[in-house]
């Protein structure tokens, strides 16, 4: 009977964070080595996994989101295989090793809790776009997974002559040492109603990459769901 | 694999192929005809400035051998062998030519084709028939010509003079009435220097040859007999039609990027400094040391007992957990670490990459290639402005990420296509987008397909256009049936050269038109425009997005000829 779901039983275990499939995360739990996920993300843990919404570290580094109801993030703690996804979205694993990333809020979908992250504003634009009003910078030795609705590309800005432009609903994430700053391709027409509805654009310039998804739909699901 | 090429194509040859020796056949025939086939080899000026390089049946190949005339084999009416490297630098241009040797006109040819192949191995192939032409005698089949590289334009243009016109126009002049009707008796006997479809271009593809070569009759070294004087400079018409060919925006071909367009990205360097490069999914360096689950998984060799990572920490792992008997996989895979050891399975296993952020992203590289239109992956698409010098259209809202110098406006559908659009339905909110640079266009993580139109024409419904370049030619088109609580249905019919994105929800279904092909109209996505819609209605009670309808549904049948094709999404909209 079980013999057309075999097929998608776990891999063993090989790593800190892996992909099971192209949507889901599979997170090696310790004690120990905590998590931050988004909350509402875990879809299901095997073993003993324990979750803190809203954590008092989480709300001291991050008491610059203007969220109003808290952090959107969950310290998992304890030990066990816990998987994560958020409403079919690709999931993407990156062992950081040291480097650095800067990833949109709605994006990140969890991370080592000991690596050294931080809340940043997305100076400009932020408040036009209606999205991307925080992003989070994290570096350090560790494992980060995103989620991007399709499969994301990723771009290299190049040498830095020519900018990068962005639609920020689109946005995944970029190396933290990217310039950043907002376009508002505003002309007369988009006044009266006739944009060509790419109004704001975010650009980037330096060395480095940007992530982007094909999507721009930037619904925060697992906030909304409430 | 050849491409196709249409009237009015260009390519680079090294997009063709990295060869330079080049055989190029001809395959012209028509019921009681002969046809003379030549190269002309033309100056910078389009002129034929050196009467040794009109290779043709009376004068085989020109001085340094770099054209040469190789007669009928392969299938071919006429053959030629050019050696691109050889080809001296006041040559800018060969233009292959077929004229009718008597009486005749083109418009009785057979379909024929002019084909380039390199390494035993078809390139490219430019097909055309009679009914391309009418009265002309003569016809200028493709081009090679220099512009920073050579580079092969299919022409296709008539002429209504025969060879002596021809030649006349390309600065030429016929010394006496000649042009003897005995062209194809005259090439006798030794061997062609090569076999052509097999001769080894630099690529060496071992390919075996397209049709086996028929034995060649090489064409008889003729003791330099023009027909024809050197020109003086007097008398000769100007050669209009060829530049205005080639000064055509180029839609199949990629071509350089006017100058100031950022060059495509090159692959090899990544300029983060990241130690590892390894492609995701291949064995890489061990995860940082201090997470405690094993360097290589000791449960694939012991799968009655998995053995949980070490710190893990449970005396009783929950069962499943790491074993591998259960699901039919192959135990003691001895799979090293990272490779790809679920293969019986239906989900692609993440495998551990090198660490690092570019070597966790590296799967998803922009892809590099020159083309107007790229791919990127199955829902993002690339268009680079540069390539072909026009604007495209794209759905409003569409662009996700730009790079060089683009400006996005706005483009009304004027005040008529707003009057019809409200009638239809068939509108489109479109942005124009114009400069220099590559943009990436998505929507919705919704499937992309470019759809290469040369010349013929498609069907799509217009919340499926995703983009297009403003080359085409769209309209609203009306399919009739009774039964219709609207009175009719409708869609955008694109025509002519260039690109059109249509995007679909989920993998779509492309089916031949057959006998009975019929599609729901709600979940068809695009048609052949060749296909005829009838309406075949059947009362269900289905939503319809269609506007005006109430709630009937319609199926469509197509009709056409083979060849046609309908795009059918699995989503109903």
């Amino acid at each position: 009977m079980n013999q057309p779901l075999a097929g998608f039983a776990p891999a063993p275990v090989t790593a800190r964070m892996e992909n099971h499939g192209n949507h889901m995360a599979k997170i090696a739990m310790q004690t120990g080595n905590d998590l931050f996920a988004r909350v509402g993300s875990m879809v299901a843990y095997e073993g003993f996994v324990q979750y803190e919404p809203n954590p008092p570290a989480v709300r001291q580094i991050a008491k610059d989101w203007m969220t109003g109801e808290g952090a959107p993030l969950m310290k998992c703690t304890g030990d066990g295989l816990l998987y994560l996804a958020d409403y079919g979205a690709n999931v993407v694993v990156i062992n950081l090793n040291g480097d650095g990333i800067s990833v949109n809020a709605t994006n990140l979908l969890a991370f080592d809790a000991h690596l050294t992250w931080g809340v940043e504003r997305v100076k400009g634009l932020a408040k036009f776009a209606g999205q991307g009003l925080w992003n989070t910078k994290i570096s350090g030795q560790g494992w980060v997974a995103l989620t991007s609705r399709g499969k994301p590309i990723v771009v290299d800005c190049g040498g830095g002559e020519d900018e990068t432009y962005v639609d920020p609903d689109a946005l995944v994430a970029w190396s933290p040492n990217l310039k950043v700053k907002g376009k508002r391709s505003f002309k007369a027409q988009s006044l009266i109603g006739r944009g060509s509805g790419e109004a704001y654009q975010m650009a980037f310039s330096g060395q480095g990459i940007v992530v982007v998804q094909p999507s721009e739909d930037s619904t925060d699901r697992l906030r909304v769901r409430g | 694999m050849a491409r196709e090429f249409q009237r009015g194509h260009k390519a680079r040859i090294s997009d063709l192929t990295t060869g330079t020796d080049l055989y190029v056949g001809v395959q012209i025939a028509a019921p009681g005809l002969t046809f003379d086939i030549s190269c002309f080899g033309l100056d910078a000026d389009e002129r034929l400035s050196d009467d040794r390089y009109f290779v043709f049946f009376n004068q085989p190949k020109s001085p340094e051998e770099s054209i040469q005339l190789l007669g009928a084999q392969a299938g071919d009416t006429e053959s030629f062998r050019i050696t691109l490297d050889k080809i001296p630098p006041q040559i800018h241009k060969l233009s292959f030519t077929a004229t009718i040797d008597g009486d005749g006109q083109m418009s009785q040819v057979n379909p024929g084709y002019i084909r380039i192949v390199a390494g035993g191995e078809e390139v490219a192939r430019y097909a055309f028939s009679g009914s391309e032409f009418s009265t002309e005698r003569a016809v200028m089949l493709g081009d090679f010509y220099l512009k920073d590289v050579w580079r092969f334009a299919a022409v296709g243009q008539g002429f209504d003079g025969g060879l002596e016109a021809l030649l006349r126009n390309f600065g030429g002049e016929v010394a006496e009435e000649e042009t003897p009707a005995a062209a194809p008796q005259a090439q006798a006997g030794a061997a062609p220097g090569f076999a052509p479809p097999a001769f080894g271009a630099p690529a060496g593809a071992p390919a075996p040859a397209p049709q086996p070569p028929a034995p060649a009759p090489a064409p008889a070294p003729a003791p330099a007999a023009q027909g024809f004087a050197p020109p003086p400079g007097a008398t000769p018409p100007p050669p209009s039609p060829a530049p205005s060919v080639h000064a055509q925006p180029t839609i199949v071909a990629p071509m350089t990027p006017p100058g100031g367009a950022p060059p495509p990205p090159a692959p090899a360097p990544a300029p983060y400094g990241q130690p590892n490069q390894q492609p995701y999914g291949q064995p890489s360096a061990p995860p940082p040391p201090g997470y405690g689950y094993p360097q290589a998984p000791p449960a694939q060799q012991a799968p009655q007992a998995p053995a949980p990572p070490p710190g893990y920490g449970q005396p009783t792992p929950p069962p499943g957990y790491g074993q591998q008997p259960p699901y039919g996989q192959v135990p003691a895979q001895q799979a090293p670490y990272g490779a790809p050891q679920g293969a019986p399975q239906g989900v692609p296993q993440g495998a551990p990459q090198g660490p690092g952020v570019a070597a966790a992203l590296q799967q998803f590289k922009e892809t590099p290639t020159g083309q107007r239109w790229t791919q990127q992956n199955k829902k993002l698409v690339r268009v680079d402005l540069g390539v072909g010098g026009h604007p495209v259209l794209a759905r409003q809202g569409s662009m996700v990420l730009y790079q060089g110098k683009v400006d996005f406006s706005y483009k009304g559908a004027g005040f008529a296509g707003r009057i019809v659009g409200n009638a239809t339905g068939q509108e489109m909110q479109l942005m124009r987008c114009t400069g220099q640079g590559q943009v990436f266009l998505a929507e919705n993580s919704t499937m992309l397909h470019p759809i290469e139109l040369q010349g013929d024409g498609i069907c799509v419904s217009a919340e499926n256009v995703l983009a297009f370049d403003e080359s085409l030619q769209y309209e609203v088109r009306r399919i009739e049936g009774h039964g219709i609580p609207g009175g009719a249905l409708f869609t955008m019919q694109f025509t002519g050269t260039g690109t059109i994105v249509v995007k679909t929800h989920g993998t779509p279904v492309v089916l031949p038109v057959t006998p009975t092909t019929f599609a729901d109209a709600n979940a068809v996505v695009a048609w052949s425009s060749a296909a005829q819609v009838i309406v075949s209605s059947q009362v269900r009670m289905r939503r319809n997005a269609y506007p005006g309808d109430t709630g009937e549904s319609v199926n469509l049948q197509f009709r056409a000829a083979p060849g046609n094709f309908i795009v059918v999404q699995p989503y109903e909209i």
